[in-house]
């Protein structure tokens, strides 16, 4: 790097210091609790290189990286830059900045940055990890001893890399709702031999005479039959890796047979597969986590002024870009959601109020209030909303929306209020100033409120005659408690529980979403449902698990002979055949010996198919038990009766979204 | 290693060292692409894992929607969540876009190339940019900025400290005789006339402000004339008629850089999907190329089976008939449209045909050889396509390449997986005939 980048680098960083440091402190304000950042200023191919490496600076040497970083750089090239935020789950977080960013850009990344950093911080999914990730370090020691292996005389690199290639196409079937839990390096295969109870029946001292009388070898192989040892796990295993790591063996091309992994193998696999529990808990929290930052990251820049008036276009650009990309998209989903449930808890929270009324009941609620009156009421209070150096002398310090030490501050000019009023008030009236349901965006979401809904209000309430009137009640109406549930909820939720529980219809209907299906009458794919829960159980198939069908470990003694049975937990929607295929080719290389996958796959009868087109119906499919083995030469597939899959099927799930009437 | 390192072997994933990955390379659909817009699409190695059937899975998609409607967006296999990065958005592109001429920039770039394009056909004298100057013409021609600068010029070599000199005057006992000799010597450019006007001008009892020229020197701040201009402005430029110009157009005889290209693709029944996928593939790129280095370029396309016939682009990759192979029918038709349409005197032409070498007996020898020699073009070119090997009555590229080994202006090319295909245009284009 030349000094001439380093002094500009360093100007930027000068630059961006305030920024920084009054983005973290907006932050706090609104009860976020983020882990500390560190910010890096980096030029262009710098940060192709960080986005590359999925936001380290140190990897272990892989292909994929150089892909991401050819497309990266491609795009960049060719279809105009945008700016990137990059930010990792670590204590403190790294997060990096291009130096060609506008500053409307550099405020908007740091603002969603600090709120990624508050979710690393806080949801729990994150803790499963580990509390303090120490990423980069991790990382980067995996970098250095699979460089070593690969540097290593005695190691062809090359078989390095298919070893990596091999246990990556497994990366995602881990059990991620679990704890990561190293497997202990010295662990062996347990005994799958008799030789154990031989030595214990040895050590009887009996005669040889009665050890052949009473035990004889046919009650020594119901012994090992019943036992743990003959068919193992006990419990279906869905962390493949894991019992891949722990019992899996490597093929070996000249004799032929299965022998033990190498160290290195073993290693890189264990690696590998403690990487892929630390990226999982971002995984299985996509929508969530970029609905956080997005929605913190707007109220920061837009409803905080964090932009400057000419920054904001260019800001507002940018967002519009970002959530209005075609197509499905998380970021959008997400802050919709979050939104949704900053406004349902506030509006349920009113409504408690108002139902506590002298007079107002779930029946007569809608007939008796006057919704234009309420929502005056509840606007946020002129001196809250509108905060200058000149209307200072309007808060009151005692006040407890009022911070009064920084009033006091405000008051000696040491705090510049033109720029950041905020910072006069406390978490209570940054609640009051962005309360949700006043805004014009929401004016009519109190209004919706559903009977059903109100009743179920009602029926959890006490004391239900409290106020004479709906100005008493909405006087101690509390404006935080949409804030409060949210930060709750990003506690504990993940993508899959945040879906089941928030994706109602009447979110549904608010954003227009729908369900698609394909169809095999007209070779193209159909919208089929703008139900909720049609739509709620596509998208939960899309992330629940990755996305991706459930692989289970059956038994690592399959037909008594060590081979490797796979399940499938069957829920509706096939696999694709061709690539379970390819990966079980993967499989064999970790197990060394014949695998096999148990699936339900489903078919299509040629005249079923013919007499639902003619009557521009949908075909329905034969489900039908098959058992795919590869026993490292070649593929053979057998049907299976119901009975062996049947335990497979999930019968209480149906993702199917397509209308009754539509089938044949 | 390194990311350097990373980027080689991704590079080198599916060719030699990895050659076990090559089934998982995708490579994006060629045909989205518009005349103004070529869209490239991103190598993608994907590397298998257990998913579930794309088509059984459905999707959620969000607007306005009745049951029942198609969905044009359909989900593209493997732009699932990679990692989760946080800067990465939904919707991936597998494509980058770029217009033909930056296409047609960075092959030349990447494969060292230097086709120059050779202008043929005069489509008329036009009149240039207005380069030339003259020293009369309408007014509206008149170069004013050169007028402009000329006037200043000699404004700066007129130009003189008006204020010094005056003070100069004033010293005891210099006359305008005294300070026009000093003038001169200091290189003032400065009349007689001048000092005589202000001397006269000057009280006389300020004419001995000062006793000596040092004093003076000592005492007024002699200023230069950018100093002036800067605290004066220009107040005065002086135009002259000597500085005037006047442009005028040039005459240009343009010769349009025009470029026809044949096509032609064997779409008999041996030629099966992968083949036609081959061919697409070395075509595409090199229709893009000769469009970005060409102004005009035009585009033939013929489809060959025992018979040949005029197809356009949209159906020309996706045909398949079922007879036999004769390769002459194609270059019949070719030369049959070119003499008619494309005279070489106008047009660099360029023919490239592909096919999986397969001739009907003899016909390569008598017919096809024959009418390649009598087609005047810039550059003939014939690619294999052969994905499974070679069959034995497969000899059409060899023979070709036998018969024209001297002659600069026919390639052959061999391509049998996509990785091919590089080489295969870099071998086509760079064998370019010098006339």
């Amino acid at each position: 790097m030349t000094t001439t980048d380093e002094f500009e680098m360093h100007r930027e960083a000068e630059r961006l210091e305030e920024v920084v440091e009054e983005a973290s402190n907006l932050a706090e304000k609104l009860g976020l609790d983020p882990y500390p950042v560190n910010y890096w200023i980096v030029d262009y191919d710098e940060m192709n290189e960080l986005i590359a490496y999925g936001g380290f600076q140190q990897r272990y040497p892989h292909w994929r990286w150089g892909m991401k970083y050819d497309r990266q750089q491609k795009q960049g090239q060719f279809l105009g830059g945008k700016a990137f935020e990059i930010v990792n789950n670590d204590n403190p977080s790294h997060a990096f900045l291009q130096i060609s960013n506008s500053l409307a850009d550099q405020k908007a990344v740091i603002t969603h940055v600090e709120a990624h950093a508050d979710f690393f911080n806080n949801n729990e999914w994150f803790g499963l990890f580990a509390d303090n990730p120490d990423a980069a370090a991790m990382l980067a020691r995996h970098a250095e001893a699979i460089e070593e292996f690969m540097q290593d005389p005695e190691v062809d690199r090359s078989d390095v890399e298919r070893w990596i290639d091999h246990v990556l196409c497994l990366e995602d079937n881990i059990d991620q709702h679990s704890p990561y839990e190293a497997i202990d390096p010295d662990s062996d295969a347990p005994d799958i031999d008799t030789g154990e109870l031989d030595e214990e029946l040895g050590e009887l001292e009996l005669s040889e005479e009665v050890r052949q009388q009473v035990f004889d070898d046919e009650w020594l192989e119901a012994q090992t039959e019943d036992g743990e040892a003959a068919t193992f796990p006990a419990d279906p295993e869905p962390d493949v890796l894991g019992f891949l790591r722990e019992y899996g063996k490597q093929y070996d091309d000249e004799s032929g047979k299965a022998t033990e992994m190498a160290d290195w193998q073993k290693d890189v696999l264990e690696m590998i597969r403690r990487e892929a529990y630390y990226f999982a808990p971002q995984k299985i929290t996509k929508i969530m986590n970029e609905g956080w930052a997005s929605y913190w990251e707007s109220l920061m820049m837009a409803d905080e002024n964090f932009a400057d008036a000419d920054e904001f276009i260019t800001y507002a650009d940018h967002m519009s870009q970002v959530l209005g990309s075609p197509g499905f998209n998380p970021y959008s989903l997400g802050i919709e959601l979050w939104e949704y449930v900053e406004n349902t808890e506030n509006r349920r929270h009113v409504a408690e109020q108002l139902l506590r009324v002298e007079g107002i009941t779930w029946r007569n609620f809608h007939e008796t209030i006057d919704f234009e009156d309420v929502l005056a009421t509840l606007e946020p209070d002129e001196e809250i909303a509108n905060i200058g150096p000149d209307a200072l002398d309007r808060l009151d310090p005692e006040d407890s929306r009022v911070d009064a030490e920084a009033l006091e501050r405000a008051h000696d000019g040491e705090i510049d209020v033109e720029t950041y009023p905020w910072k006069v008030l406390t978490y209570e009236g940054m609640a009051q100033r962005h309360y949700s349901l006043t805004k014009p965006q929401f004016r009519g979401f109190l209004t919706r409120i559903s009977q059903s809904e109100l009743e179920r209000v009602s029926r959890y309430m006490f004391d239900d005659a409290r106020y004479d009137s709906v100005a008493e009640a909405l006087a101690d109406a509390e404006y935080t408690v949409g804030w409060d549930r949210m930060r709750e909820i990003r506690e504990s939720h993940n993508d899959v529980t945040f879906l089941d529980e928030f994706l109602t219809q009447e979110f549904v209907d608010d954003n227009d979403y729908f369900t698609y299906e394909y169809m095999r009458s007209s070779d193209d794919y159909r919208v089929t449902s703008t139900d909720h829960e049609d739509v709620k159980k596509k998208l939960m198939l899309q992330f629940t698990n990755f996305g991706k069908p459930t692989i289970v470990v059956a038994d690592g003694n399959y037909d008594n002979r060590n081979e490797l049975l796979l399940d499938h937990k069957f829920n509706g929607i096939m696999l694709d055949i061709e690539q379970a295929k390819d990966t079980l080719e993967r499989v064999f290389e970790l197990w060394g010996r014949p695998v096999h996958l148990r699936t339900i796959a489903k078919e299509y009868d040629e005249h079923d198919v013919e007499v639902a087109r003619r009557r521009d119906r949908e075909p329905e499919a034969i489900e039908q038990g098959r058992l795919i083995s590869y026993d490292g030469m070649e593929f053979s597939e057998t049907d299976l009766d119901w009975s062996e899959v049947e335990h497979l099927a999930a019968s209480e799930i149906d993702y199917d979204t397509k209308p009754e009437e539509w089938l044949a | 290693m390194g990311l350097k390192d990373d980027i080689e072997r991704y590079r080198e994933v599916g060719e030699n060292r990895r050659e076990d990955l090559a089934e998982f390379i995708q490579y994006g659909d060629l045909g989205q692409s518009r005349p103004d817009e070529v869209r490239i699409p991103i190598k993608i190695v994907d590397l298998p894992s257990f998913e579930y059937d794309q088509r059984d899975m459905g999707g959620v998609g969000q607007g306005d929607a009745e049951e029942g409607e198609p969905v044009d967006a359909q989900p593209e296999p493997g732009d699932g969540d990679e990692d989760g990065e946080p800067g990465e958005e939904g919707g991936e592109h597998e494509y980058y876009e770029m217009d033909p001429e930056e296409f047609a920039e960075e092959l030349d770039e990447e494969l060292g190339l230097d086709l120059e394009p050779k202008g043929k056909k005069v489509i008329e004298e036009t009149e240039g940019d207005f380069t030339d100057i003259t020293r009369s013409g309408p007014t509206s021609t008149l170069d004013f900025e050169r007028l402009f600068k000329e006037g200043l010029k000699r404004k700066l070599a007129m130009d003189f400290d008006d204020d010094y000199v005056r003070e100069a005057l004033k010293i005891d006992g210099w006359g305008p005789a005294k300070v026009f000799e000093w003038a001169r010597g200091e290189n003032i450019p400065v009349s007689r006339a001048w000092i005589e006007d202000a001397y006269s001008d000057i009280p006389s009892d300020e004419k001995t402000t000062w006793a000596s020229f040092e004093e003076m020197e000592a005492n007024v701040e002699r200023s230069t004339t950018a100093q002036r201009i800067r605290r004066e402005g220009v107040e005065e430029i002086p135009f002259r008629r000597e500085d005037e110009r006047y442009r005028y157009p040039e005459i240009e005889e343009e010769r349009e850089k025009n470029v026809v290209v044949v096509n032609i693709r064997d779409v008999s029944g041996s030629m099966r999907q992968k083949k036609r996928e081959l061919v697409e593939r070395t075509f595409t790129p090199l229709d893009w190329y000769l469009q970005g280095k060409y102004d005009n370029a035009e585009f033939v396309y013929i489809a060959h089976d025992a018979d040949a016939w005029e197809v356009e682009r949209d159906d020309f990759f996706g045909i398949r008939s079922g007879g036999g192979t004769r390769i002459s029918s194609a270059y019949e038709l070719a030369a049959a449209i070119l003499e008619e349409e494309y005279p070489w005197s106008e047009w660099n032409r360029y023919v490239f045909a592909a096919g999986d070498s397969e001739n009907s007996s003899n016909d390569t020898e008598e017919n096809v050889i024959p009418l390649m020699e009598q087609m005047p073009a810039n550059l003939h070119a014939y690619v294999e396509t052969q994905p499974s090997g070679n069959a034995i009555n497969a000899t059409h590229a060899e023979e070709v390449e036998r018969h024209f080994r001297e002659a600069g202006n026919v390639a052959v090319a061999y391509v049998s997986a996509p990785d091919d295909v590089t080489d295969a245009i870099y071998e086509i284009l760079s064998t370019e005939d010098e006339e």
